[in-house]
């Protein structure tokens, strides 16, 4: 058997321009040496039954040779002061803070390390207050999700230390506050050279890189620190300040910076919040505490193997690194963007970046209790899926809990994605490239942006285009990239959504965390975990997060229809309505004799399913819309999302409920666009069926040929 | 917070319907009665620990019979060397399992021809 993950890496950054310099990253578990062959995808869809993979090998992108080796990953998050404080003449030490532990653990959890002194958790749940060799421990385990305040103190003079701890909510049954102080043994010196970490242990720096141990789950509030007998602080921190940032200067503003890594959780409830605010930006004195968890990850931090810069004549599209070495073939995924360079093709493809991240690494198959009942078939693994489970150090999805149960609310791109590339995972990125294939084998001129080109861009990078089709599942919007796809929509633009499930959740960027989204999942919609009480704000911006519907912009405003329902377990098809006749959408399908549309497809054997949407103009469907066409016969494997329906009824699934259910929509917009939506992400996946040569693709290409027209949609055509 | 409860399906599967187990063998993907329906929901949510699941052993071909750790990282132990070489025979053939687990009933209904 040829492995997929004996060598696995990432490409940084994740999108390029052509003539701009990827680095790729690779960790070998065996091989010493691989070769890499740059390959532009055509269709990554490896199914033999499906449409067919097909890639294009780049003759500047054949490397042999290279030399590998096994590299590392710090997962953890956790905040490091580097340059820590110097002590002198110390006769006492006092280190105090507010802690919230979140998970109990075989392995102690280290929440507060400075030389050697330290803070941690023990595997039997006691707090300990660590001072070289010696221990002081709480006589009572700590209760998890409970504050407390805790003190530990050295008495370099006396010869002894204590700690104290206090439940700030004290419980009957449980020691509400202790002190327990004890001699020292021997006399330790502190040893201040090294950094001050909270929310794990320091191991060792390696060529000016941290590596730490021993993470803890929890938060972390208020640290302080005092020496002798100063009322005022040496340092402390205040986590409700700078909350964007990635890093934050002590309260006295001198250069005891605190930094954050593998981004722990900012924006977080803290001992005084009080449910009075649901926002940091209200009140951030609730938001004071940090939350580490002991598998985040932002940058796996590898060294460069090899650096990928692509030629001026280096078409934009979906790009792999395909390494090759003994027994190994494994893809490494990368994008080059077209941005704002100048084309002279008239169609921009809108790689859906964010939600491959959002999907990035998922583990619901092994985590998630209804995984199997949501697809309503047994749970099958790939080789990369085992690797996954068993390597949680490659970092998590949105989808995703972490180990203490708190959900994943930062997705980065800077680790291995083993499901997004040629593979068994097929939802999204390999769905979308059915798209690309359908654009070759129509050959239509097109280029490809990403997600990040438009948050970054906004819609100055559509304008240079006729027409912009968004894929299969665009799922994660931000802000920008929202109201830059309505004003290119507003201004004349031609925009084809090609897929279900759209803009739906409302995600941020931050300068501070390059290749990261934000997501807080809020208490609605289709998810596999609830955001935690007050804490569905984004840190990045400050945003709410959740449902893009919950703040007014239901994806039916934006593109006609919106989320209604999953369909894991078969596809169906569209009927034409008898609306569509009308002069203004008859175009849609000239020369198309049946009114069902798509009783085929490579997902589930139809173009309506996985993930479909419905027209509603209470929700937003522009007044001038029109479904021209609506699902039929969706049965009881269509199941209504939870936004759906107010209050409970067994009338959920597609035998039952009309709101289970795909409308197909179409509109014109003021400037002569127009917005046509299919409303189902199996739609895409239906567009190569029989060689292309079927209804899925005539009225997809009635729609493109007719947005590529200069002629302007008016709003009664 | 709200989590998932391992335990949280409490349908009673009655092992003597053998009408349902031959309904299922005869239409895989359904549509369903409602009462096979509740036993098909009661077998997908079943804890994780223990869970019958398929391990692709050579992709679109052969799959080898597992159950889930329950535990973050650890990885699904197989079960003895059941393989199949289609994703319809395992799930007959996991639904017949799962039964015999539920219930104590073996499933006396022929396999497929």
């Amino acid at each position: 058997m040829i492995s997929t993950t004996d060598i696995i890496g990432y490409c940084q950054p994740y999108e390029i321009a052509a003539q701009e310099t990827t680095e790729l990253k690779l960790s070998s578990n065996r091989p010493k040496t691989c070769s890499v062959k740059v390959m532009r995808i055509v269709c990554a869809d490896i199914d033999p039954n499906g449409p067919g993979e097909e890639f294009v090998e780049q003759s500047w992108g054949e490397t042999q040779n290279l030399a590998i080796d096994k590299q590392e990953i710090n997962a953890g998050s956790y905040a490091i002061v580097k340059p820590a404080p110097e002590l002198t003449s110390v006769d006492t030490i006092s280190i105090k803070m507010y802690i919230w532990p979140t998970k109990s653990s075989t392995n102690c959890q280290v929440i507060f390390n400075w030389g050697n002194v330290s803070f941690s958790i023990e595997t039997d749940g006691k707090l300990a207050f660590n001072f070289g060799s010696e221990s002081i421990i709480s006589p009572e385990p700590l209760l998890l999700r409970e504050w407390y305040e805790i003190e530990g103190v050295i008495n370099f003079k006396a010869n002894n230390f204590y700690l104290k701890n206090r439940m700030l909510n004290p419980v009957v049954g449980y020691l509400a506050k202790s002190k327990t102080t004890a001699e020292c043994t021997q006399t330790f010196l502190l040893t201040t050279q090294h950094p001050i970490i909270f929310g794990a242990k320091f191991k060792e720096s390696i060529h000016r890189r941290e590596f730490t141990s021993h993470h803890y789950n929890g938060k972390v509030e208020a640290p302080k620190i005092f020496v002798n007998k100063n009322k005022k602080p040496l340092v402390e921190w205040d986590f409700s300040k700078s909350i964007s940032k990635a890093s934050i200067l002590d309260k006295g503003y001198s250069k005891f910076k605190a930094t954050f890594i593998n981004a722990p959780m900012r924006g977080a409830t803290g001992y005084k919040w009080d449910g009075s605010v649901d926002s940091w930006r209200e009140k951030p004195s609730h938001y004071g505490s940090v939350h580490f968890h002991e598998d985040d990850i932002t940058d796996c931090e590898w060294q460069t193997i090899l650096k990928i810069t692509p030629p001026a004549q280096a078409r934009s599209g979906y790009y792999i690194a395909r390494i090759l070495a003994d027994g190994v073939q494994s893809d490494i995924p990368f994008f080059i963007t077209q941005r704002l360079k100048k084309s002279k093709n008239k169609i921009l493809f809108l790689a859906p970046t964010a939600t491959y991240k959002a999907y990035a690494n998922t583990h619901v198959k092994f985590d998630s209790h209804n995984t199997e009942n949501l697809f309503e078939a047994p749970i099958s693994f790939s080789e990369d899926e085992l690797y996954l489970n068993e390597h949680r150090e490659l970092g998590l999805s949105h989808y995703d809990t972490h180990a203490d149960d708190s959900g994943v609310v930062y997705v980065g791109d800077r680790r291995p994605m083993l499901n997004n590339r040629p593979g068994l995972y097929t939802f999204n990125y390999i769905n979308d490239t059915h798209i690309i294939k359908w654009l070759e084998k129509k050959n239509y001129g097109y280029e490809v942006a990403t997600d990040e080109d438009l948050n970054r861009l906004g819609h100055a990078l559509l304008d240079n285009y006729k027409v912009v089709i968004t894929a299969s599942h665009p799922e994660y919007y931000s802000t920008k990239m929202w109201d830059s796809l309505s004003y290119y929509q507003q201004n004349g633009g031609r925009h084809m959504y090609l897929g279900g499930n759209g803009f739906y959740w409302r995600i941020a960027y931050s300068d501070q965390y390059p290749g990261v989204i934000e997501h807080r999942r809020g208490v609605s919609g289709v998810r596999t975990w609830e955001g935690e009480p007050g804490e569905h704000h984004h840190s990045f911006n400050g945003e709410p997060g959740g449902l893009w519907r919950t703040y007014g912009r239901a994806p039916q405003s934006l593109v006609g229809n919106g989320f209604s329902s999953t369909m894991f377990v078969k596809s169906t098809y569209f009927r034409r309505s008898k609306e569509s006749y009308g002069q203004e959408t008859d175009f849609i399908f000239k020369n198309i004799n049946t009114d069902i549309i798509g009783d085929f497809g490579f997902r589930g054997g139809g173009c309506v399913g996985l993930e479909i949407d419905r027209w509603d103009q209470d929700l937003g469907s522009p007044h001038n819309s029109i479904v021209i066409a609506t699902s039929e016969n969706i049965g009881a494997g269509g199941l209504l999302t939870g936004e759906e329906f107010i209050t409970t009824t067994r009338a959920l699934d597609g035998d039952q409920n009309s709101r289970v259910r795909a409308d197909m929509v179409f509109f014109t917009t003021p400037g002569g666009g127009a917005v046509w939506s299919t409303g189902s992400i199996a739609w895409a996946t239906s567009l190569l069926w029989n060689d292309t040569k079927n209804s899925v693709s005539e009225v997809t290409q009635n729609v493109l040929n007719r947005f590529l027209e200069n002629k302007e949609f008016g709003l009664n055509e | 917070m709200l989590l998932y409860d391992p335990d949280g399906a409490i349908y009673n599967i009655d092992g003597t319907r053998m009408d349902l187990a031959k309904e299922y063998r005869d239409n895989l993907r359904g549509p369903f009665s409602l009462e096979l329906q509740r036993v098909l929901d009661k077998m997908r949510t079943t804890p994780l620990k223990g869970r019958l699941v398929l391990l692709v052993i050579e992709p679109f071909k052969i799959f080898r019979l597992a159950r889930l750790s329950g535990q973050r990282g650890v990885s699904p132990s197989t079960v003895q060397d059941v393989r199949y070489y289609s994703i319809a025979e395992a799930e007959w053939d996991i639904f017949k399992r799962r039964w015999l687990e539920l219930t104590g009933i073996s499933i006396s209904v022929s396999d497929p021809k």
